[in-house]
C-alpha cells in the first residue's frame, strides 16, 4: 500500500471501476417507457404546473423579475413583463398609432434581420395596417390551454396558462408560431391552434388582424372554443405588449367569417376576454421550478382566490409525506393579486411544494400550482 | 427566426426522445453507481428504473440532458441512501461472483485489489462510502457531490477525507 495520494487515487478509481463493471444490466427501456406512460401524474398530485415555472428554465434571465409584482393587478398583463430588464424589444406597439392604413407601410422584414428600420414598400393590401418590426431580440408570452382541476367542476373547464419563449424577427408572428407549431413545455397544455399557419399579423390603430393560411381544423365545445379563440388574442396582445387596447381580427386568406372551431363567430374582431375568465388561478412565480433552495424557502406567487386565502403544502419527494402546510393570504381577494410566505425548518432533501386552493364545496385541492425543490 | 429552446436539437426533445437519449448513455452506468452503493443490482436496477420513470414526467421542467442526469444522479443517490438506511446492517447481498472474463494473472490480481477495496468499503459509514463512490466512481467534483446528496461541499470534504483515512487503515492492514 504506497501512502501517496495519487496511488490511493488511482487504486480507488480503479478498484470502483473494475467493480461497477461487473454490473450488466439488461435493458430496461421498453419497461420504462411503459411505465413511464401508465403513470400520467395524478391529478391531485400535480395537475398543471404554472407557466411561469417553465418560462424560467430557458429565459429568467432575460425576464429578471416578473415585472407582475410591480404593475398593477392584472397578471396578464405582459406588456409590461415582457418590458422587463434584459429585454431588448422593440415591440410593434411602437408603429405609431397614426399611421393609417393608407400610408407606405413598412415590409415584411426577413424575420432573422435585426434591422430597426423597415424599409418602404407600398405592396401590402392598404386595408390591413403594418406588419410588425423585427426586432434582434424579444421574449414573448405564449398561450396555451390546459384542464383546469377542481373538487366543484362538472364539466370540463379549460384555462389558459402561459410560457415564456425568446424570439427574434416579428414578436407577434414568432409568438404565433409557437402556439401553432411548438409544443407547450408542459404535457399538460396544449394548443387548440396547433396545425394552423399564419399568413401575416398587420395592425392598424387597434385593430390586429392576423391573416392564416389555414384556420385550425378542430371543432370544440363553445365554452372551450371561446378560452381558445382567447388564446390567440392573448398571445397576441402579449407579444404586441398591449393588454387588451386591441381587437383581432381573425382571418382566413383574407377572408373574413369563418367559424373558428366550429363555434367562434369572427366577422367581428375578437375582444379580449376578462383575465377572471379564462385565466388560471395560481402562479407561483418563485422559486422555480427545480430549483436548489436554502431554508427557510421564500415563496411568492399570483393569485386569485376565494376570499384571499390559498393554501400550500411541502411534499417529500422520498416518501411523499406531508412535511409542512399552512395558509397564506393574497393582497386581495377575488382579483389576481400577490402572495408571500416562507417555510422554515426545512431538512436537506427534495420536496414538491403545492400552493392550492381549498375547493369552498369539498375542500379538495384546487387549481394546484407545483414546484419540485431542493432544500441544502 | 432563432428560438431560444432551439440552440441545441436536445432541449425540443419531448420526453419520450428524451427518455430514449438519457437512457441510452447513462442507463448502465447509474445502474453501476447503484450498484456500488448497495451492492445489490437487483435493487438498483428497480431504483434507476424508477428514477427513469420520474424523470420522463418531469421531462417539461428539466428539457436538458444535463438537468436530467444530475435529476436521475440524486434521485439514485437518494434512493440508494434510504434504501441502505433501512436495510439492517447485516448485508446479506455477498459481492457477485466474477462473470466469465479472461483468466490472466493481471485480471486476477485486479480482482483480489478490487475486492480489498469493496470490502475496506463496507466498512464506511454511509455517508463517506457514497461520497467516495461520487468521487470515484462517478467522477463528481465536490460541488456535485454537495448537491447531489444535499450537503455541503465542507462536509463533503470532511466525509472523504475521514474515509480516506479509514480506508487506508483498512487496506494497509489487509495487504
Amino acid at each position: 500500500m504506497n501512502d501517496n495520494d495519487d496511488s490511493f487515487d488511482e487504486l480507488m478509481r480503479r478498484a470502483l471501476r473494475d467493480e461497477a463493471g461487473r454490473v450488466e444490466p439488461s435493458d430496461a427501456l421498453p419497461e420504462i417507457r411503459a411505465r413511464a406512460h401508465a403513470q400520467r401524474r395524478p391529478a391531485s398530485r400535480r395537475p398543471w404546473l404554472l407557466t411561469a415555472g417553465v418560462a424560467a428554465l430557458g429565459t429568467a434571465a432575460a425576464i429578471g423579475a416578473f415585472a407582475v409584482f410591480t404593475g398593477g393587478d392584472n397578471t396578464a398583463n405582459d406588456g409590461d413583463a415582457v418590458a422587463g430588464p434584459g429585454t431588448t424589444t422593440s415591440a410593434a406597439s411602437e408603429v405609431p398609432p397614426s399611421q393609417t392604413p393608407s400610408k407606405a407601410t413598412p415590409s415584411p422584414v426577413p424575420s432573422q434581420g435585426p434591422t430597426m428600420a423597415p424599409t418602404v414598400k407600398a405592396t401590402q393590401p392598404t386595408d390591413r395596417g403594418a406588419p410588425e418590426q423585427s426586432v434582434p431580440s424579444a421574449v414573448v408570452p405564449v398561450y396555451w390551454l390546459g384542464a383546469n382541476v377542481g373538487g366543484a367542476q362538472t364539466k370540463k373547464e379549460v384555462r389558459l396558462y402561459r410560457t415564456w419563449t425568446k424570439v427574434s424577427g416579428k414578436p407577434a408572428v414568432e409568438a404565433l408560431r409557437v402556439m401553432t407549431q411548438k409544443r407547450p413545455g408542459d404535457p399538460d397544455y396544449y394548443s387548440a391552434w396547433s396545425g394552423a399557419q399564419v399568413n401575416s399579423v398587420t395592425r392598424a390603430d387597434d385593430l390586429v388582424t392576423v391573416d392564416f393560411k389555414q384556420l385550425p381544423q378542430t371543432r370544440l365545445d363553445s365554452d372551450v372554443a371561446n378560452v381558445a379563440a382567447q388564446q390567440l388574442v392573448y398571445t397576441i396582445q402579449g407579444a404586441m405588449k398591449d393588454a387588451g387596447g386591441t381587437r383581432v381580427q381573425v382571418t382566413e386568406q383574407g377572408h373574413t367569417g369563418s367559424k373558428l372551431f366550429g363555434q367562434v363567430d369572427t366577422s367581428q374582431p375578437l375582444d379580449r376576454a376578462q383575465a377572471a375568465d379564462v385565466q388560471a388561478f395560481i402562479w407561483v412565480t418563485a422559486p422555480d421550478d427545480d430549483a436548489v433552495v436554502s431554508s427557510p424557502l421564500k415563496v411568492t406567487g399570483v393569485a386569485s382566490v376565494f376570499e384571499a386565502q390559498l393554501n400550500w403544502r411541502i411534499v417529500s419527494e422520498k416518501t411523499r409525506a406531508v412535511l409542512a402546510k399552512g395558509t397564506a393570504n393574497t393582497s386581495e381577494a377575488y382579483k389576481f393579486a400577490p402572495f408571500a410566505f416562507s417555510v422554515t425548518k426545512l431538512p436537506p432533501g427534495t420536496y414538491t411544494l403545492e400552493v392550492f386552493e381549498a375547493s369552498a364545496v369539498d375542500g379538495s385541492m384546487t387549481s394546484t400550482d407545483s414546484k419540485l425543490l431542493t432544500v441544502k | 427566426m432563432v428560438y431560444e429552446e432551439c440552440v441545441t436539437d436536445e432541449s425540443s426533445w419531448d420526453a419520450d426522445e428524451a427518455l430514449t437519449a438519457v437512457y441510452t448513455a447513462h442507463y448502465t452506468s447509474l445502474v453501476r453507481l447503484g450498484s456500488l452503493l448497495l451492492r445489490d443490482t437487483g435493487t438498483a436496477e428497480e431504483i434507476v428504473q424508477d428514477a427513469f420513470v420520474a424523470m420522463h414526467g418531469r421531462w417539461h421542467r428539466l428539457r436538458d440532458p444535463h438537468k436530467a442526469l444530475a435529476y436521475l444522479r440524486t434521485a439514485v443517490v437518494n434512493r440508494c441512501r434510504s434504501r441502505q438506511r433501512h436495510l439492517v446492517v447485516v448485508d446479506k447481498h455477498t459481492p457477485r461472483t466474477l462473470p466469465d472474463e479472461p483468466s490472466a494473472e493481471q485480471a486476477v490480481l485486479r480482482t483480489a485489489e478490487t475486492d480489498r477495496v469493496i470490502e475496506a468499503m463496507r466498512t464506511l459509514p454511509e455517508k463517506q462510502r457514497t461520497v467516495m463512490v461520487l468521487r470515484y466512481y462517478g467522477d463528481l467534483s465536490e460541488a456535485e457531490i454537495a448537491d447531489t446528496m444535499g450537503i455541503s461541499r465542507g462536509s463533503v470534504k470532511s466525509h472523504a477525507a475521514r474515509a480516506t483515512k479509514s480506508l487506508r487503515q483498512v487496506l494497509e492492514q489487509s495487504v
